[in-house]
């Protein structure tokens, strides 16, 4: 297939989220050795020819963004990340849910030592944690889980990609 | 009338919680958390609740907890076992028997506490990298508008504009020779609006404006919309934006339930 690429890049500049590889192999009816293959080279190409755009590898699948190096202007012409930073409090609670998931609110707070519930309601408006079910027991008390959204956020291929927690 | 003085400002490192501020004071005198007597920690920890009582600071219920258990712990190692039994409070968030099990938990604190740290990185990292996805769009379509947005108008440009909107308003009476008085209590098929508005923004699979809502663009089919538009927008089912003051209005569906 001789405009591969060409169609791997449409394919990704129409997606608003992450496509996995073996999505964008079934569109092309190509293997997904051959489809991966293909996408390395239009990385490269991108990086190589000086183009805004970057093939990111996110959540499971690839993504098109811009160019790190062009936040400076970006964010002149579009604005910066207008929903600002998480706090630290949002990012502690983040972690213990990311390394531990699926897990409930009182065991967060058992952790932290803090009570969360305004900090889960955030996070989960922002779309960065989800309600998975509730815990048999007493009480079945709701699990929080993160989300795609949260390794977009962060950048990460999958929860394989977080380091080991220190011991 | 004298003016009060200015409040002085004294600036407090900010604690997440009492494991944070218990991690700080160990911290603080570089400790390694297992040499830690939990009678000088408790001693530290009460003294800084003390000090943030006397600059009127709210203490959060639980470093209240969390300074009853440092001193039940405490009281423990004094007098040996002086009440085992019944002292179990389930509301308690901080269930410890002994200093080494709060230590445990500070440990475990510690690690996540330390992992917010590689989030953090990686979240300005990722900050600079922009998408699609994440809103792009209509956040493009909001802030390129943005230069002429303005908080207040002068009296001069408020006059211009109500003078704009009386002009806009007398041109449309006109084009269609109708009063610009509405009968509002003849019946207006709101819904038949509101399940037009639904399918064209299905079709559009995106944002809409305002004015391509409409056909014939006569006040009564304005209102109607305007009207359906707002309905629609309380039970949820639309988001309406709108920049700055007469700007145009932009339709969008309603968020996707997350999950």
């Amino acid at each position: 297939m001789e405009n591969a690429k060409a169609v791997i890049e449409a394919l990704l500049f129409l997606a608003e989220e992450p496509l996995g590889l073996s999505r964008i192999a079934a569109g092309l009816g190509l293997t997904k050795e051959k489809a991966q293959e293909f996408i390395e080279e239009l990385q490269h190409d991108f990086i190589e020819q000086q183009r805004g755009l970057r093939i990111l590898e996110v959540a499971g699948g690839y993504q098109m963004g811009s160019d790190p190096a062009l936040a400076p202007y970006l964010e002149k012409a579009v604005g910066g990340e207008e929903s600002g930073q998480l706090s630290n409090a949002a990012l502690e609670t983040l972690a213990i849910i990311a390394y531990r998931q699926p897990l409930t609110r009182l065991e967060i707070e058992e952790i932290r030592g803090v009570r969360c519930e305004h900090i889960l309601d955030n996070l989960i408006k922002r779309k960065l944690i989800r309600i998975s079910g509730r815990k048999e027991g007493p009480g079945r008390p709701l699990i929080y889980k993160t989300t795609p959204d949260f390794l977009v956020y962060f950048g990460l291929k999958d929860l394989k990609e977080l380091p080991p927690l220190e011991q | 009338m004298t003016s009060r003085p200015d409040p002085c400002t004294i600036r407090l490192p900010v604690f997440e919680g009492p494991f944070d501020l218990l991690f700080h004071l160990i911290k603080k005198d570089e400790l390694d958390i297992w040499d830690v007597s939990i009678a000088a920690v408790a001693e530290q920890y009460l003294a800084y609740l003390r000090s943030m009582r006397e600059l009127n600071l709210d203490i959060a219920s639980e470093f209240l907890v969390m300074a009853a258990t440092l001193l039940r712990l405490k009281s423990k190692l004094l007098l040996p076992r002086p009440f085992e039994a019944g002292e179990e409070d389930e509301e308690d968030l901080f269930q410890f028997k002994s200093p080494e099990e709060l230590f445990e938990r500070l440990e475990e604190y510690r690690r996540f506490k330390e992992a917010a740290v590689f989030f953090r990185e990686r979240a300005e990292a990722q900050s600079k990298v922009y998408l699609r996805s994440t809103g792009g769009r209509e956040k493009f379509i909001l802030l390129s508008g943005r230069q002429q947005q303005k908080t207040y108008y002068t009296y001069w440009e408020g006059a211009h504009l109500l003078g704009e909107i009386m002009n806009r308003f007398e041109a449309l009476a006109a084009a269609r020779s109708m009063a610009p008085a509405i009968d509002l209590v003849e019946d207006i098929p709101i819904s038949d609006r509101s399940g037009y508005i639904c399918a064209m923004l299905d079709k559009s699979g995106g944002a809409l404006s305002f004015s391509s809502l409409l056909q014939q663009k006569n006040i009564r089919e304005i209102l109607v919309t305007f009207i359906a538009l707002l309905d629609l927008a309380r039970r949820r089912r639309v988001r309406l934006l709108q920049d700055r003051l007469f700007g145009p209005i932009l339709v969008l569906p309603a968020e996707k339930e997350c999950g």
